[in-house]
């Protein structure tokens, strides 16, 4: 049959009409593309694994109950191996190349320091979990969300513990050479004597120094009566621990999360050194007073289980932090789309997201979404299923 | 206090002078002067550990084991930092082959190990005491070195030949000694004593990647201050930078101990710049 010129031009029109409306319609069934900046590898990898675990349950979760309107999220990931400049990399491509909607990561600071002002710069929604407090700026960063404390916190409720619940107002506080222990010891001083205490000792150590007998008997002929040391060095902290209870002294150590890691558990000369050992942890993921988690993480700990998710190699705050990520991201595009100003526009006004790791709130002059209140203290010698129990002096 | 000073500075200053006999054993076969001496002795507390505690071999397996470890790194050290520079060796290019090669073994037990410090096994099944073995082992690990070295170069053929090649290695050459293969077993006895440095020491400064760094630096000190060659030197410099170390940390603490442990050696360099223990040579012009 022979093809006339009128049917030929309805036959054309017919079809881009037809493109015209499909195109939406397969557009509605793409899928939307996360950005996520793990350190899955490399010496800084342990907080990455933690996190991986949580992330990867939430989104098999949000994609199973039907994802963002019918849209599966999809997770496109970038190892950074530990690596800022490999950050750097993963985040171009992922802003340049895959053109996410948004990026969570990395997750920790040192690559976030690299990544964060790029981000800025590419218009990208971000969500990072990194403690360093220039790592949100809402007048450099206005797209840059922090879903965890920030160091001021995390000192703040180290210097709160010591002075107001145990009550000791001479403190020793030292730190290892490294940039994150001499910031922390410059921060948190100044702070602690602001609260009445009185800083008796205060200095930053080599961490590679292998006696530290010495510093400890300075400490203890000054008269300290709680030790405050900031390092993420798991050596440096066992030696200090050790060599408290090689002098028998029997005060305090309070400070930053590393005091309660396995690292630090497997360099004791005794498993006895590790009481009246306090660290920096997180309320809602803590054992309170009788033994027990709160109700939703609870519920989190056996989804856990159900999907036989380990948790003996890490911390379940951890975990929780990487379950509570793509979902408050999920909640925003599900209530605005992933248009990046919409979604920011969305996070500026978040309040009590109710995440397993901690409620977070933004406002449009405040991008530190951790209440200061879920910052607490636990005892290092109680961890059991990545939880600890909160430390003596915390009510329920 | 006094005691305490003591033990743990001559024990930290038996593994500092335990690295700067390393530095001196291949720098007496080649004239280099080696910067792989301190990864020396972080590849021994780390493969103590490694064989000791991760794989659950005996002690006496871990030990030999290590050492054996330590043996190849020098060799490789040799065939490749060392060798490929000896033509050109008044260009100083050594200081960057084996500062290169020692970071290349440090970042690779960083990634491979971990950046953690991680345990170093109790080697021996003794109560813990205030002369602990952490204390004690370094100083008998020097001891031994020192009277095998001294019998090795006095009393053997091979350390004869040890010594014609350290004093004119033309002249050794013309005799028909086999210069490259002393110079490789060189470092191989230069490998073990860095390697058992570490293992010896490695109750107090645990198997730790960074320790490269820390040996690196504390065991030229040694070297410096005892002349160059001169295992006597390195063994008295060695003990008296423990000490001092030690009595700083006490006296001054923190991050000033350190420096007070560089400015007396600055010191001491400037009014000697032959070493405590070294001989000034004159130039023929």
């Amino acid at each position: 049959m022979a093809l006339t010129r009128r049917q030929a031009l309805k036959s054309a029109g017919a079809a881009v009409a037809a493109a015209g409306i499909a195109r939406p319609a397969v557009a509605q069934k793409n899928p939307i593309l996360v950005g996520y900046l793990p350190a899955l590898t490399g010496p800084s990898s342990s907080t990455g694994v933690g996190i991986n675990r949580g992330i990867q349950l939430a989104i098999e979760e949000i994609n199973k109950s039907g994802g963002i309107d019918g849209r599966q999220l999809e997770l496109i990931t970038r190892d950074t191996q530990s690596d800022p400049t490999k950050a750097v990399n993963g985040a171009a491509e992922l802003t340049r190349g895959v053109k996410v909607s948004a990026v969570f990561g990395p997750v920790n600071s040192g690559e976030s320091l690299a990544v964060v002002p790029l981000l800025a710069r590419t218009n990208t929604p971000q969500v990072h979990p990194c403690w360093v407090d220039t790592l949100t700026d809402v007048k450099k960063y206005p797209m840059c969300f922090r879903n965890a404390p920030t160091n001021q916190q995390i000192g703040g409720a180290s210097n709160r513990y010591v002075v107001e619940v145990l009550k000791k107002k001479k403190v020793a506080v030292i730190s290892d050479t490294a940039g994150y222990g001499t910031a922390s010891l410059n921060a948190y001083v100044p702070m602690l004597k602001q609260m009445g205490a009185d800083v008796v000792y205060q200095a930053s150590i080599d961490a590679a120094n292998p006696d530290l007998k010495p510093e400890i008997l300075r400490m203890q002929s000054a008269g300290a009566e709680a030790i405050m040391p900031w390092s993420v060095n798991a050596g440096f902290l066992s030696r200090i621990i050790n060599t408290r209870g090689q002098l028998a002294w029997d005060v305090p150590i309070c400070g930053q999360t590393t005091l309660g890691s396995g690292q630090t558990k497997a360099l004791l000369e005794k498993p006895e050194y590790w009481a009246k050992v306090y660290p920096n942890n997180f309320r809602p993921v803590c054992y309170g007073a009788g033994g027990k988690l709160p109700d939703r993480t609870v519920a989190f700990l056996d989804r856990l289980k159900s999907h036989k998710i380990d948790m003996g190699d890490t911390l379940l705050w951890w975990i929780a932090l990487g379950y509570d990520s793509p979902n408050m991201i999920a909640q925003a595009m599900k209530a605005v789309g992933p248009e990046p100003e919409k979604l920011v526009d969305y996070m500026n006004q978040l309040k009590d997201f109710p995440g397993v790791y901690g409620d977070i709130s933004f406002t449009k002059d405040k991008h530190d979404g951790y209440r200061d209140d879920q910052v607490v203290m636990v005892e290092a010698n109680s961890l059991k299923d990545g939880a600890f129990n909160l430390a003596p002096g915390y009510g329920a | 206090m006094l005691l305490s000073i003591v033990l743990s500075g001559v024990a930290i200053g038996c593994v500092y002078a335990l690295i700067g006999i390393a530095y001196n054993v291949m720098f007496s076969a080649s004239r280099v002067f080696s910067f792989t001496a301190g990864t020396l002795g972080m590849a021994g507390g780390i493969l103590g550990a490694l064989f000791i505690l991760k794989l659950g071999l005996p002690v006496w397996a871990g030990f030999l084991l290590a050492l054996a470890g330590g043996a190849i790194l020098g060799v490789v050290t040799e065939i490749l930092a060392v060798r490929p520079v000896l033509k050109s060796l008044d260009q100083h290019l050594y200081v960057l082959s084996t500062l290169a090669l020692a970071l290349i073994v440090q970042q690779f037990a960083a990634i491979e190990w971990g950046t953690d410090a991680q345990p170093f096994p109790r080697l021996l099944n003794i109560e813990r005491n205030s002369f602990d073995q952490q204390f004690w082992l370094p100083m008998v690990a020097c001891a031994v070195t020192i009277v095998g070295l001294e019998v090795l170069y006095r009393r053997t053929l091979l350390g004869h030949a040890f010594r014609a090649i350290a004093e004119d290695n033309y002249a050794a050459r013309a005799l028909g000694l086999p210069e490259r293969n002393l110079r490789m077993a060189s470092y191989a006895i230069a490998g073990v004593i860095g390697a058992l440095s570490g293992f010896a020491g490695g109750q107090m400064l645990l198997a730790f990647f960074d320790n490269a760094t820390l040996l690196t630096f504390y065991g030229f000190v040694p070297v410096a201050l005892g002349g160059m060659g001169n295992n006597r030197g390195a063994v008295v410099a060695g003990l008296v930078l423990g000490l001092f170390q030690q009595a700083a940390n006490f006296l001054v603490g923190g991050v000033f101990s350190s420096v007070a442990v560089f400015a007396a050696f600055i010191l001491v360099l400037l009014a000697r710049p032959e070493g405590l223990a070294g001989v000034a040579l004159g130039r023929r012009v």
